[in-house]
């Protein structure tokens, strides 16, 4: 298992490091390829969905079949023209026909028993039809959201959120619907439209063709059309998604909206852009309209053909009254199923884009491994347990720009800085916005890799690019200047990244966290729920969650990156003196704006523009009277006021 | 702390019932449309008799052409069924052309009506509601209102005359058989009922999973930071799995239903079939039926079990935009209790129509006179009998813990709220004796999370001010030392993306303060506006705000007591009330609560700077 590790990670790093070719191939190089693997566990349901829905058909054939035969040879005279097998079953079974003549009864329980039989085999296509899609779905949904949480950092950034959503879960339900509903019905009309066809063959050969003209001109004339109505569709998606987007904006900036008196402006936007939707859309609803009574049109003029041809056979003696029914019958059967043949088509050629757009999620290759492995939940298996690393942190001629494809001579955000933090020790990084204090921190974090040739990151002498990622994430807690808390409650949000966590760990970790008494306000206490769905908490009650989430894990090595920045002085200063009893033996990064926050740490580094600008104890930095005595002055300069 | 809302009001009326389905309560929206809905209606009831005449024809060949025997009459035929087909196709395009011109006119102007209407409520209705329940008021119940005031309306209108005018005609043409068949009618009903229920229950449930699903994803991509920090990817995977679980076995449960609904419905037209083939095969053969009517008897039958299931399913969809109708209304006729009296709104003008030539020029003079307030959903007083003089040109600044309730003046002074009882006056006049939007216009705001619009940065700028010229945005600009962020930005037409994300939160601040004093306004508010910038650009925003605020009057809330020192007034927040009030030299004299906040801000700093 160990080996494996390593292996993996040495793998890794080569492809990072460019020994294998730049380009990783994809892991999914074809859309098909794609869809069999979300498949999976759900294509025999499929299968057994189509297998019922050919019983299905099959048993909807024969009931005109017997109407047909009841109204000839039956109630009528004609001799029969059925199979010689089943003749023989209508006379050795049914008692012949003139016994059938006598009890019609009997013919009305066959169809009545057929429609039984049907609605049985209905059922499980339906029923197969729904396990199968539900299935794909769930399958789907789980791989990409698996494969979602181990992508590299970097890739949120260069991704939209409400676009992976929408690619999470539109697209996947244009592939459900692909599979689950085009594909199937594609399948069960052409079986419809075969049965049928030889049915109706089998009763008049001249009148099927003339029945069957019409198919091509229905299918040809709804794929056409459905085509062109495709991208007007889409218009009125963007054009809705342009008006939802000023609601939005106008419900989220509703204090700058009033404090500026710009309702009238807001408003003039919002219905104008209001009307273009509309108009849009009524001229859409125009167009759906003249599709779908020209719809009409066609097979309207199909039944009279069918009608009006099939009389003239009657009258030429070449159809009986019975074959007539059954025939119109069969036709009728056909209409829908046709109709909608064209818009299932169209439909499925949509779904190749919803596939490339979750391939290209699938396809981006992981944190972990640059080659995703099958399906087994990665960070699982292979884990070592509590092997927590420790050490001193040797920044060693750090530099770092971020890979932007629009400016790739984007500047560097970090030039070789170098700094040990010895173990144990608490550190204060000091620093202007954009002086790379985060990028430093992320680095080390490897939420963003340190390419060849920039340096390295030590800690306890071990590259960090060689320390398995879960090892090093679990030894380092880092507390983001904006922290994300989950909807869940707010017990749940500190013990979220400890196992097995007991409710005084909690208790304790808040109180470090100053946010005991913040907790007494809410009536559910630790039980209150956060995040989307519960109670709206301040910045600096945030950052004091996330304080407490990273303390209760007691990790060797804490990293504060402007988590305090929120919270105010006085609370600042409380956080400050209850961690000293807390930090025990760990590391501790401190970055800050404040003075006050830094002040008392063992060493300070102050970065400005990407380079170490100076570095001392708070003595020496003030004596240095640099950057760091110019900022404590301006800090200070309130006081002496 | 207004911050701290529940918002429990999501699902809390799913199970609301409006007498009529609340349809009374959209009338006057639907007004401007009732003469072509009428018109719909008798075009709909034209359309569906038309559709249940066309077995007719088929009679007609069976009983003339192929049991007569004869053509005679065939050119008739194909004249006739060619008229009825062509006002068919004609009746069907006008009707859903209608119906959708009727369902998106409803939509946009409720859309409007809601939107423009929320243009006009107060603050407390932003706290009380959380966006994405307001956003869907407008977005989506609109929606489903014009969908029901065209297709469902519709729908009950042409399935209910189908269904009347095929049982008529079954009776007409024989009555006896037609009672037989009638008799599935009441057993079709019960079971499309029973099934319908079940499934609406379901289907809300799947859609509650299914949201939670969603929700999930948001949260693994813009938590994905914090999951990668805290490292738990695996548990937030396990929990996922067991959402997504969820939602496969209630969808299959729920197919349990559906699959048997369909399956059964269908089995009950063959049943129809059968009692024809059965009772209407002996009429024929006894002579009593023609074979053509037969014919006609069993499409009836076939084709009658779709009209019952489209009531029932529009009935059951009625039901449901029931909550919509209401959530909708609620917000319609929510009243802002912040409003301009008529009187004010003659003199005035209101927030859409103002009467600018009457606005008399702000100096910015404030004054709360025995200002008492709490919060409209709060019970406590968090002023009492207050009484604070701002001379125009006066700083004040606003002090306190975090979550003590300092935004609470400034909500007052911008009319956001309005006193429990007594007066906030403005230039000695009380503040309601003016509009809004007289004050608004007046006010540079700089909020404590800085909110930008998509669009470019010289429109955001001029927000407040649309028609400035690029010199005075230069200059607000320069004040606030913000022209290096527009210029790496790329200039004043750079866009700034969705809700400003393409900047960093202290360059959405530098702009939003650029932006504020662009209009060049008699009072400032900053609301806890400096948090988040660094030392060295928030004494650069200091040195620009100490230009600014001369001989404007300004509200400034602020953590760091360094950046109050020069107020003219101090006011100390504590627990929602104001404790202190002074200058910095009287309130460090007092030695109060304000002394025991600053020197405990500072005490590390004196220690050491002996």
């Amino acid at each position: 298992m160990k080996t494996k590790i390593i292996d993996e990670t040495k793998r890794q790093i080569d492809d990072r490091r460019g020994v294998r070719p730049q380009k990783p191939s994809e892991r999914f190089p074809s859309k098909s390829g794609l869809v069999f693997y979300f498949l999976r566990g759900a294509l025999h349901y499929f299968i057994l969905c189509v297998f019922f829905s050919m019983c299905v058909s099959f048993l909807d054939m024969t009931a005109p079949k017997i109407i047909g035969y009841m109204v000839d040879s039956i109630i009528g005279d004609k001799t029969s023209d059925l199979p010689a097998a089943l003749n023989l079953l209508v006379d050795r079974w049914l008692g012949g026909t003139a016994y059938l003549h006598a009890h019609l009864g009997v013919v009305a329980l066959a169809v009545a028993a057929i429609a039984v039989l049907a609605a049985v085999c209905r059922y499980f296509t339906n029923l197969f039809d729904s396990m199968g899609s539900e299935k794909l779905v769930q399958r789907m949904r789980n791989r990409l959201f698996d494969h979602i949480i181990h992508l590299p950092f970097a890739w949120y950034n260069e991704n939209h959120t409400g676009d992976i959503i929408q690619r999470c879960t539109s697209d996947v339900d244009t592939v459900r619907r692909f599979v689950s509903e085009q594909l199937t019905q594609l399948l069960r009309i052409i079986i419809l439209i075969v049965f049928a066809l030889s049915f109706m063959a089998g009763i008049n050969r001249q009148l099927t063709l003339a029945a069957f003209v019409f198919i091509p001109i229905i299918v040809l004339y709804s794929l056409f059309f459905h085509n062109r109505i495709g991208s007007a569709f889409e218009r009125a998606d963007v054009e809705e998604g342009k008006l939802s987007a000023i609601a939005q904006e106008n419900l989220t900036g509703v204090r700058v909206v009033r404090a500026f008196g710009r309702e009238a402006y807001e408003r003039e936007r919002f219905e104008q852009k209001n009307d273009e939707y509309t108009k849009m859309w009524v001229r859409l609803m125009r167009l759906l309209s003249a599709f779908w009574v020209s719809g009409d049109l066609i097979t309207g003029l199909q039944i009279l053909v069918v009608m009006v041809f099939g009389a003239v056979l009657c009258v030429d003696g070449k159809l009986s009254a019975g074959e007539f029914i059954a025939f119109f019958t069969y036709n009728s059967m056909l209409t829908w199923p046709v109709r909608g043949l064209g818009r299932v088509i169209s439909e499925m050629s949509k779904a190749g884009i919803s596939i490339d757009r979750i391939r290209y999620i699938m396809n981006s290759p992981t944190e972990r491994y640059a080659f995703y492995q099958e399906d087994g939940d990665i960070a699982g298996e292979n884990r070592a347990e509590d092997t927590l690393i420790s050490g001193d942190i040797c920044f060693d001629h750090v530099s770092f720009h971020y890979q932007n494809p629009q400016n790739p001579d984007a500047p560097e955000v970090l030039r070789d800085v170098s700094f040990t933090v010895k173990k144990g020790t608490t550190i204060g990084i000091l620093g202007g916005t954009g002086s790379g204090k985060s990028t430093l921190m992320y680095l080390l974090d490897r939420l963003y890799e340190l390419p060849e040739g920039c340096g390295q990151i030590t800690i306890g002498g071990k590259n960090i690019a060689d320390i398995d990622l879960e090892t090093l994430r679990g030894s380092i807690g880092m507390v983001l200047q904006e922290p994300y808390l989950f909807s869940r409650t707010l017990g749940e949000n500190i013990a979220i990244a400890e196992n097995g966590a007991q409710e005084t760990d909690i208790r304790a970790a808040a109180r470090v966290a100053s946010l005991d008494e913040t907790v007494e306000h809410f009536t559910e206490r630790y039980e209150t729920a956060v995040g989307e769905r519960g109670v709206t908490l301040s910045g600096g009650q945030k950052q004091r969650t996330a304080i407490a989430q990273m303390l209760i894990r007691k990790p060797p090595i804490m990293i504060f990156d402007d988590s305090l920045s929120a919270v105010d002085a006085e609370t600042d200063a409380k956080i400050r003196h209850a961690l000293a009893g807390y930090t025990g033996g760990s590391t501790v990064i401190l970055i800050a704006h404040r003075i006050t926050t830094l002040m008392q740490a063992d060493q300070i580094i102050v970065l400005d523009k990407g380079s170490v600008a100076e570095q001392g104890t708070n003595e020496a930095l003030l004596e240095k009277n640099g950057i760091y005595r110019k900022i404590y002055d301006l800090q200070r300069s309130g006081a002496t006021a | 702390m207004a911050e701290n809302t529940t918002h429990t009001n999501k699902d809390s009326d799913l199970g609301v019932k409006l007498p009529f389905f609340g349809i009374p309560k959209i009338l006057p929206y639907i007004r401007p449309y009732r003469t072509r809905m009428m018109l719909m209606i008798l075009l709909g009831i034209g359309s569906s008799l038309i559709d249940s005449v066309y077995p007719l024809f088929n009679r007609y060949a069976l009983n003339h052409f192929v049991a007569g025997k004869t053509l005679d009459t065939l050119g008739a035929f194909i004249l006739l069924y060619a008229l009825v087909l062509t006002a068919q196709v004609a009746d069907n395009f006008v009707t859903t052309y209608w119906c959708g011109k009727v369902e998106m006119g409803v939509d946009r102007d409720l859309r409007n009506a809601s939107f423009n209407h929320l243009q006009t409520l107060s603050f407390s209705y932003f706290n009380q509601n959380n966006v994405g329940y307001i956003h869907a008021r407008v977005m989506s119940d609109s929606g489903k209102i014009g969908e029901l005031c065209a297709w469902r309306m519709m729908d009950l209108v042409w399935n209910g005359s189908y269904l009347v005018s095929i049982l008529v005609m079954m009776l007409l043409l024989n009555a006896r058989l037609a009672l037989y068949i009638l008799l599935l009618v009441p057993i079709a009903v019960v079971i499309i009922t029973y099934f319908q229920k079940h499934l609406v229950v379901l289907n809300r449930r799947i859609r509650e999973i299914n949201s939670t699903i969603t929700g999930n994803f948001n949260e693994g991509i813009t938590g994905a930071r914090q999951i990668k920090t805290l490292g738990i990817e695996n548990r937030i995977n396990t929990d996922f799995d067991r959402d997504t679980e969820d939602m496969r076995a209630t969808s299959v449960h729920a197919t349990h239903y559906s699959a048997l609904f369909t399956s059964l419905v269908t089995m009950m037209s063959m049943f129809a079939l059968a009692i024809v083939l059965w009772k209407g095969g002996r009429l024929t053969e006894e002579g009593l039926l023609q074979i053509g009517t037969l014919s006609v008897f069993m499409s009836y039958a076939v084709g009658m079990m779709d009209p019952i299931q489209n009531i029932i399913n529009t009935i059951s969809a009625l039901i449901a935009i029931q909550v919509n109708i209401e959530r909708l209304t609620r917000l319609l006729h929510t009243e802002s209790d912040v409003a301009d009296t008529p009187e004010v709104i003659a003199k005035y003008g209101d927030t859409f129509q103002p009467k600018k030539e009457n606005w008399e020029p702000l100096y910015g003079d404030v004054e709360f006179r025995d200002v008492s307030f709490r919060y409209p959903d709060g019970d406590e007083y968090v002023l009492s009998h207050f009484n604070l003089k701002v001379p125009q040109g006066t700083n004040v600044a606003i002090v306190g813990e975090t979550g003590a309730g300092k935004s609470t003046l400034v909500n007052l002074v911008c009319r956001f709220f309005e006193p429990t009882a007594g007066q906030v006056l403005i230039d000695g006049r009380d503040a309601r004796e003016r509009s809004q939007l007289w004050l608004h216009s007046n006010i540079g705001y700089v909020l404590q999370t800085p909110h930008l619009f998509s669009g470019t940065v010289r429109d955001n700028l001029r927000y407040g001010k649309p028609d400035a010229s690029d010199e005075e945005i230069g200059r607000a600009l320069r004040l606030v030392s913000a022209e290096d962020v527009v210029r790496k930005m790329g200039g004043l037409d750079a866009e700034v993306g969705e809700g400003g994300d393409m900047l960093s939160t202290g360059e959405k601040q530098l702009l939003s303060f650029a932006r504020a004093i662009l209009s060049d306004p008699r009072i400032l508010v900053l609301d806890e506006a400096t948090a988040s910038i660094d030392t060295v650009t928030e004494k650069k925003i200091q040195d620009a705000i100490k230009t600014v605020i001369q001989g404007r009057t300004s509200f400034m809330i602020a953590h760091r007591l360094s950046t109050v020192v020069d107020a003219d007034v101090i006011l100390v927040v504590h627990e929602g009330k104001i404790i202190e009030r002074g200058t910095h030299r009287e309130l460090m004299a007092k030695k109060g609560y304000y002394w025991n906040l600053y020197s405990r801000q500072y005490e590390d700093m004196a220690a050491d700077m002996v």
